[in-house]
């Protein structure tokens, strides 16, 4: 670890004198709350697919980042991925947000790993497969993370086309009735589910109940 | 030879210890449960808690798993429970002389001692649960290693009576007729506290209680040896476990506390037997309070490597020094040293 | 089976998804040899519930709802920094009061988490007393926490653009009860938990977790502190009153003078957590300045204001397990079109390997406990008989069980 903290322009800087035209845009935001108003950063940065590696690299020498995560959003006729980190913590206040997105056209889904960068990237990298079809280009565990096994191959749950959730996986819950195939309790049914029924036949209230009670 | 009548006479007996030791066992483990909660600033189940689970697992469904052996699953608690009844027989009850004292002495209860616990083994190994089966290892684990220090005890306490000149040292009669603390000097006194002390310790070890619970353990496990056990044949290790509280506190108190009221105060017949039989449950109570109850509170759980060196190192050495002790005790004032 | 025949014949030992040692569903399959764990590997995902999902299809006040639900103990970091970050999409100035209300029951959380957890590392090593004893204690924090909210879980109060609710000078008293209660627990709960000889045993040395695997798995949190990373967003990076609070991130050589990255480490961390929270929170309280509590007490003008928004940005708090954090963006729509939630044991989970290698089956359930996972709940089954694997829906399982039940009473 270096003593010296960079400023965020600093951090910046750095980057365009390094990648020059491969940063498609970078900014920094500013954030102040509480009574004392003190700011805290993120650096957005936009660059090339070829230049994630090297870019964390970058942040490497800088002081060893922390990956927080890896998100991403689905823009019609590509995906961009936005690479989460925090750099320089430690000290007070002396932390900030990096971002590093890659945009990445849905014909040529893939993005290379760099979980040997960062071994926790592994995590965000698996998930990312799965919930957006990306392929992650020598990923060490390319197995899925958070979908079940029998989940169907080809539906990217976080896609926005029609790879998306189909409505016919959609089960609304909220809308199923109560079965009707069921064989009469032996006992009465409560109060409670007696309302149910009623608000089905409102004008014969106990229907439900004695329906099921002779069969 | 035993003759038709005596024989009735046991087989009676044997019914009787049975219901005894069947409720009272019960009893001592919801009493255990309320003593814990209340240390545990809880209100705790009623007493009679276990009786209540022991119904719901008799009319519950009584599974075997499909890779189980099924005659060693479905035989091992009913040998559990028929060997820790049998112990009770060889045990005083109070001033009861125990049915069977004439047939078997301490020894003869240490074998059986271990029956129960090799039950569990076969059951465990029988499930066809990894889960069942590390617990079955641990199991074996645990009783080799508390052996050692019992066998000390037994031997210790023994070997004293012996070189105090009493007639069949290892019988829990003249065990219980002649207390080792009335036998020995002073320096058997600490002896004999150290030798309470292993005993006390090698208790919750015996009954699977905390911290010596490795081969249940219910956060790793998920209850180990039992952990496919269900229904009946649950109901039955249950029974057992609470038959083996009061075997091992009946033991506690026959070697170390076998005093009775009966022989301290002058007491009409039929009253003594009752007041003896009082007192030899508050004796109980107390052991198990002290030795289970007690140490369970206040204990996380062990390791099995940690318990296995807790039992060979520590209280090998403290049941060493205790029969060292009992030796020079013996062997002093013999040797005409004035301590 | 064979298993335990052979003496060092390796063997595979299934955890999960539900088992004693775990509080929520995940799927753990060691490789074992002996009582020793060779390798293990886990697969999360048994309680995916699709939040995310749920969430881009809904408008931000709705979300609210939602992220208060997310996790059953946290019920307020992840509301906070989704608002965090939808507040710098729409450019919503959050009132100074709503940032100290926003902390103090931020700080309560912790409290409660942490004993929360402590009580659960005891009851994993078997010590069913401390279980009783911390729980016991904890439920002041939640009774001030329902008396500031309203509710003892889901708390409801942060809201885009500010808090639900006050805190009236009446309460002040309770919150100072309560605080000071639990200065006078820590110094027993420190004795109880550190200086027992059998907690030592169980927690000295056993998954450890090295300074440069906290570092290279991204850990957050107090896992991450207890292996010395100096980390603590709210030093680092002083989101809502933090930036007017004195706080240092709590490393486990403060007490014991070094560290070594161990469970026992992590309880060091979390109980001093507790001790600095209630300064935390007395410090709000007499600093807090009057004014409003909300930027926008309309809903329906906040709603029109975030339909407009544009943009994406970033909102992370540091939650009782550690660094919370939701991406969100904008595209003037009336839901959002990306958000990602990114909860504090999602960064945690991978520093399980390292820390189980090697260690014994008795120490799972407390090293698998000591990152404090955080997994939430199931909407689906699996069933598997014959090879065969079912996913169960609500209504398979409601019919299911109202057969079994019928079978019984037959």
């Amino acid at each position: 670890m270096t003593g010296t903290i960079l400023t965020p322009e600093e951090v910046v800087d750095r980057f365009s004198a390094k990648f020059g035209t491969g940063i498609q845009e970078a900014s920094i935001r500013e954030k102040r709350e509480g009574k004392k108003k003190i700011p805290h950063y993120t650096i957005w940065i936009e660059l090339d697919r070829e230049l994630l590696r090297p870019a964390i690299q970058a942040l490497i020498e800088i002081r060893y980042p922390h990956l927080s995560v890896i998100a991403g959003n689905d823009l019609g006729d590509s995906i961009r991925l936005v690479y989460i980190f925090s750099i320089q913590y430690g000290e007070i206040r002396s932390e900030y947000m990096v971002t590093l997105a890659v945009t990445l056209p849905k014909d040529d889904l893939f993005v290379p790993t760099i979980s040997d960068l960062i071994p926790g990237a592994v995590f965000g990298e698996r998930e990312k497969q799965e919930f957006f079809g990306v392929t992650v280009t020598g990923i060490p565990d390319g197995r899925r993370l958070f979908l079940p096994r029998d989940f169907p191959e080809g539906v990217y749950p976080w896609r926005r086309d029609e790879t998306g959730i189909p409505d016919s996986m959609i089960r609304d819950l909220w809308a199923s009735k109560r079965p009707t195939d069921r064989p009469a309790p032996p006992v009465e049914e409560k109060e409670a589910c007696e309302i149910e029924g009623g608000e089905e036949k409102p004008a014969e209230p106990r229907g439900k109940g004695e329906e099921e009670g002779s069969q | 030879m035993i003759g038709s009548w005596e024989l009735a006479l046991i087989v009676l007996s044997a019914v009787i210890v049975t219901v005894y030791g069947i409720v009272v066992g019960l009893f001592l483990l919801g009493i255990d449960r309320k003593l814990a909660a209340h240390m545990q600033a809880r209100v705790g189940p009623p007493i009679r808690q276990p009786f209540i689970d022991l119904r719901k697992l008799l009319i519950k469904e009584n599974v075997v798993p499909d890779n189980a052996i099924a005659w060693i699953f479905n035989l091992a608690p009913v040998v559990a429970l028929a060997s820790s009844i049998v112990i009770l027989l060889y045990l005083p009850i109070g001033s009861i002389y125990p049915p069977l004292g004439a047939y078997g002495d301490l020894i003869l209860v240490m074998y059986l001692l271990t029956i129960p616990a090799l039950c569990m083994v076969a059951g465990g190994f029988a499930s066809g649960s990894p889960y069942a089966s590390i617990g079955a290892q641990r199991e074996m684990v645990t009783m080799i290693a508390y052996e050692f220090p019992l066998a000390i005890v037994v031997v210790a306490v023994a070997w004293r009576l012996a070189a105090a000149g009493i007639q069949d040292p290892f019988t829990l009669g003249s065990i219980a007729a002649h207390p080792i603390w009335s036998v020995a000097g002073p320096l058997g006194i600490v002896g004999g506290l150290l030798l309470l002390l292993v005993m006390a310790a090698v208790t919750p070890a015996e009954l699977s209680r905390i911290p010596f619970d490795t081969q249940e353990a219910e956060t790793e496990l998920a209850g180990g040896l039992l952990v496919e056990y269900s229904g009946k044949n649950l109901a039955m290790f249950s029974l057992s476990q609470g038959v083996k509280t009061l075997v091992m506190a009946a033991i506690v108190v026959a070697i170390f506390i076998p005093w009775n009221i009966s022989s301290l105060v002058l007491l009409p017949e039929g009253v003594a037997l009752v007041a003896d039989l009082l007192f030899f449950l508050g004796k109980v109570i107390l052991v198990m309070f002290f030795s289970v109850s007690l140490v369970r509170v206040a204990m996380a759980r062990f390791q099995i490597n940690q318990v296995v060196s807790v039992f060979w190192i520590y209280l090998g050495l403290i049941g060493l020094v205790g029969l060292l002790l009992l030796m020079a005790d013996a062997a002093l004032p013999a040797a005409g040293v004035i301590i | 089976m064979s298993e335990g025949e052979g003496k060092k014949a390796p063997y595979t030992l299934p955890i999960g998804p539900t088992h004693p040692a775990l509080k929520e569903p995940v799927m753990f399959t060691f490789q074992m040899e002996g009582e020793t764990i060779k390798d293990v590997d886990f697969a999360p995902g048994q309680t995916h519930r699709g939040i995310e999902w749920m969430g881009m299809r809904r408008n931000p006040v709705q979300i609210v709802h939602l992220t208060d639900r997310i996790c059953g103990i946290c019920g307020v970091v992840h509301t906070l920094s989704f608002c965090l970050a939808v507040e710098q999409i729409a450019e919503i100035e959050v009132p100074e009061r709503a940032d100290y209300i926003r902390v103090i029951v931020h700080e309560l959380e912790r409290v409660q988490s942490h004993l929360l957890w402590a009580g659960v590392a005891a009851h994993e090593l078997g010590f069913d007393s401390l279980l009783h004893l911390t729980w016991r204690v904890r439920e002041q924090a939640m009774d001030v926490i329902e008396n500031i909210t309203g509710n003892r879980v889901n708390y409801g109060i942060v809201q885009v653009g500010g808090v639900r609710r006050d805190i009236t000078p009446e309460q002040h008293p309770l919150i100072e009860e309560c605080l000071t209660t639990y200065e006078g627990l820590l110094s027993s709960l420190l004795d109880l938990f550190l200086d027992d000889r059998s907690i030592h045993m169980r927690c000295r040395d056993r998954g450890i977790l090295t300074y440069d695997d906290a570092v290279h798995l991204c850990t957050v949190g107090p896992t991450s502190r207890a292996s010395g990373v100096n980390m603590d967003l709210r030093q680092d990076y002083p989101y809502a009153a933090y930036g007017d609070l004195d706080v240092r991130a709590i490393l486990p050589d403060q007490y014991a003078g070094e560290t070594r990255g161990d469970v026992y480490d992590r309880i060091v961390v979390r109980l001093l957590e507790v001790g600095q929270s209630c300064g935390i929170i007395r410090q709000c309280l007499s600093e807090m300045p009057a004014g409003e509590i909300t930027a926008e007490p309309k809903i329906a003008k906040l709603l029109a204001v975030c339909k407009k928004a544009h943009g994406e940005a970033i909102g992370r708090v540091e939650a009782p397990r550690g660094e919370c954090l939701h991406y969100v963006r904008m595209d003037g729509k009336e839901s959002p079109t990306s958000w990602k939630v990114k909860a504090s044991s999602y960064s945690n989970l991978m520093s399980w390997i390292p820390m189980l290698r090697g260690e014994q089956i008795a120490d799972i359930p407390i090293i698998v406990a000591s990152i404090d996972p955080c997994l939430s709940c199931t909407d689906r089954v699996a069933v598997i008989r014959g090879g065969r694997r079912n996913i169960l829906t609500k209504e398979e399982l409601h019919r299911l069980s109202v057969e079994a039940t019928r079978r019984l009473q037959a």
